[in-house]
């Protein structure tokens, strides 16, 4: 399995849904884990700061998850991170715009630290190859 | 998924976040029935319904989920332009509101919220096919799950080519035998839905905004100010190593210039930081009032439309700030006047256009901080108050009789609704006149250290403020002396101090009264009131002011002003007095609580207090 320290960034407007995810992944042993409550927010910190993945959800104001996303991949210093979109929106157009958008993983929300669990080693595995 | 680590936190900054969002999204609403087409409003509101959607899906909260992926569906469908916005559809919607509302109630006394009304349900679930909304009345038999993709979990897959393990996989059907069902987000929330109806009886329309009884014990900090406090507890540590370094070479004899100077320094110092702490310490209790304030114009809004009335509540200064207990303790009497101004005070269109004004009335609420006070204002266009009106009515009740009416002036008679008993109405509606009259608003704020007036201008309006200190956790008092003992009394009831000359005492109807500026006020003895034999003459008189009464009270000397922390007194609690403080040099000085201490002089209060309101 992964390097356990490695350094997550939890982008969500919701500040409960940050605490969930963030207890999730303490549940799987990963501890270094910082917030960012909209996609502005995740992006300076992710410019200015070392991250090594980044879970962010859809919906936000400022700057949406998809949003975020694309300028993610756009910007050469940062578009290797793994990127796993977390999100209630389970319709098949987003599914699919995600997918494009160069997300590298989807969770529909509400899922389980073994869900979690699975998405992530199924994204290592693949950055691995 | 109850296994979760730190469930009930969880759960607590659930309810705390989330019925913000809710309350949001209500205000949000009231905008949207002005500019229904405004997309970004319909964004929002979608926004607000999608995280609720997450959060509670998480907390496996399924009665939640369901009404909200409805919400959520339809406001999907008013944004992309699939279906338009109505009045009927606007009261299914906040029908929908309520009922979360209702479900966070449940949930913060610890139980999983029985489903939303089936009916409400229904209702949305025939506007999300398009369906002209019928009143939500009927009872119709469940219509299937909304339309999402059927196939979805089939793309899902081949998006995503990994097995998907979802939260509750004996929820979900699999795709292939039941895709109606398979709704996705919510996978345990299909199935009620395709029950029939149970008996359950929908849960009783509160009409959203009313008082949830239970009060919130967490609180949220901005983190500077909790930097703030941390800061200054380091500083405080440091200066204390500073005084004990001091203390050792006190105690070894080394008093020369240079040490006291080090001390008197470390002891100013300690006094600033003390200070400082204190205040960065009540600011983490200071909370927006725009919380307690944007729950109202849901409720005017209900209640106009119940009225038939159209009103539209505007709030400022929403920023403000307040003690957090004073905001809860704040909620009953707000709503209590923002009920009033809407059924009392606001005309029926038809009358507002006879009276040449526009149908729609305005009713102001508003909050601003003034000096070391906050004044909240409740202002309304309505009919306004008619005094005489006040004193017929007054009198009907008996509360007062007919000369003692006469004699009022028309600021004294506004004064009247704050009787026990008093009520306009002759019959009680089911908006206001629910036993909470105005006597109970201000006895409220009052508990408050505040105050309450009223302003009204026939024809033109009524205008109420309220006045409150910024903070109950220190009182500013004046520390007075009787019978060689020190007293303190809230400052914010002191007018001003005046000594007293052996010649101005009169007697009028057989009490001591001194007149002040052509007021005539009459005297009361501290000793007295306390039941004690007045060891001297008293030399000063305090000028009070409550919202009721106006009096001298008769010490034998002052001591100065102070900020007190009051303590309660543990187990006992004799008459008239608050709790007790520490003074500078380590007395016990008792705080005195001056309504409770001259309610207890005066054999029939009532008749008593009337007779000060009218000497007001």
């Amino acid at each position: 399995m992964a390097d356990k320290n490695l350094r997550f960034l939890v982008v969500d407007d919701f500040s409960t849904m940050r605490r969930i995810v963030r207890n999730l992944l303490k549940e799987l042993g990963f501890t270094n884990v910082d917030e960012a409550e909209d996609g502005q927010v995740a992006l300076h910190k992710l410019k200015t700061q070392h991250f090594d993945f980044i879970v962010s959800d859809w919906n936000m104001p400022n700057m949406t998850g998809i949003e975020l996303l694309r300028a993610v991949r756009a910007d050469a210093q940062i578009k290797h991170l793994p990127f796993l979109m977390i999100t209630a929106e389970a319709k098949r157009e987003n599914i699919i715009e995600a997918a494009t958008a160069g997300a590298s993983g989807y969770i529909v929300k509400p899922f389980t630290a073994a869900t979690l669990e699975q998405k992530l080693a199924k994204i290592f595995q693949t950055m691995a190859k | 998924m109850s296994e979760f680590g730190g469930m009930d936190e969880l759960l607590q900054d659930f309810l705390m976040e989330s019925s913000e969002l809710l309350s949001d999204v209500d205000n949000k609403l009231m905008e949207l029935e002005k500019r229904p087409d405004d997309l970004a409003l319909l964004n929002d509101i979608f926004r607000g319904f999608h995280t609720i959607k997450g959060g509670a899906g998480f907390l496996n909260v399924n009665a939640m989920v369901n009404l909200c992926h409805r919400t959520e569906n339809l406001f999907d469908k008013l944004r992309n332009g699939e279906l338009q916005i109505s009045a009927g559809l606007m009261d299914v919607i906040l029908d929908a509101t309520g009922s979360v509302r209702e479900m966070f109630g449940a949930l913060s006394q610890g139980r999983q919220p029985t489903d939303a009304d089936p009916a409400l349900i229904a209702a949305l679930d025939a506007a999300l096919a398009g369906q002209a909304i019928a009143p939500a009345a009927a009872s119709a038999p469940a219509a299937p799950a909304p339309g999402t993709g059927p196939d979805w979990n089939a793309l899902y897959q081949a998006v995503t080519p990994q097995a998907p393990a979802p939260a509750q996989p004996a929820a979900i059907a699999p795709a292939t035998s039941a895709p109606a069902l398979a709704a996705p987000v919510a996978p345990a929330a299909a199935a009620p839905v395709a029950e029939p109806p149970k008996t359950a009886k929908p849960v009783a329309k509160s009409g959203g905004g009313g008082s949830s009884g239970q009060q919130e014990n967490t609180i949220r900090i901005d983190t500077v100010r909790l930097d703030m406090v941390l800061n200054l507890s380091g500083e405080i540590g440091l200066t204390k190593n500073r005084l004990t370094t001091l203390r050792t070479e006190i105690l070894q004899g080394n008093t020369d210039q240079n040490t006291l100077r080090s001390l008197d320094e470390a002891i100013g110092q300690l006094d600033l930081l003390v200070g400082d702490l204190q205040n960065a310490v009540m600011k983490t209790r200071m909370q927006p009032v725009g919380r307690l304030f944007q729950k109202y114009p849901r409720l005017a809004r209900d209640l106009a439309r119940q009225l038939g009335k159209e009103v539209e509540l505007v709030i400022s200064g929403e920023e403000t700030e307040l003690d957090k207990t004073m905001i809860e303790d704040l909620n009953d009497p707000l709503v209590h006047l923002v009920r009033n101004a809407v059924d009392h005070g606001i005309e029926l269109p038809a009358d507002r256009v006879a009276a040449g004004k526009k149908p729609q009335a305005l009713v102001q609420l508003t909050a601003e901080q003034v000096g070391d006070h906050i004044l909240i204002e409740i202002t309304d266009d309505g009919r306004g108050m008619n005094a005489d009106a006040l004193r017929r009515k007054a009198i009907e009740k008996g509360l007062i009789d007919a000369e003692t009416a006469n004699s009022l002036d028309e600021k004294q008679c506004l004064q009247l609704i704050f009787l026990p008993g008093f009520s306009t109405k002759d019959q009680i509606s089911s908006v206001s006149g629910r036993g909470v009259g105005m006597d109970v608003v201000r006895t409220n704020i009052q508990k408050l250290n505040g105050r309450i007036d009223i302003n009204s201008i026939p024809g033109e309006g009524t205008r109420i403020s309220i006045s409150l200190p910024l903070t109950l956790a220190i009182l500013p008092v004046l520390v007075v002396r009787a019978c060689n003992q020190p007293f303190a009394v809230p400052l914010a009831m002191v007018r001003e101090i005046i000594p007293i000359e052996s010649g101005a005492i009169q007697e009028v109807s057989g009490r001591p009264t001194i007149v002040v500026r052509d007021e005539i006020l009459p005297v009361r003895m501290l000793a007295g009131l306390l039941g004690w034999e007045p060891t001297q003459k008293p030399a000063f008189g305090v000028l009070m002011q409550s919202a009721e009464r106006s009096f001298i009270l008769a010490i034998d000397s002052f001591v100065g002003r102070d900020d007190v922390v009051i303590k309660p007194l543990q187990n006992i609690r004799p008459k008239g007095v608050a709790g007790a403080t520490l003074s500078g040099d380590g007395s016990v000085v008792l705080v005195l609580d001056m309504e409770d201490l001259l309610s207890a002089e005066g054999a029939s209060p009532v008749g008593n207090r009337l007779s000060e309101l009218i000497a007001l």
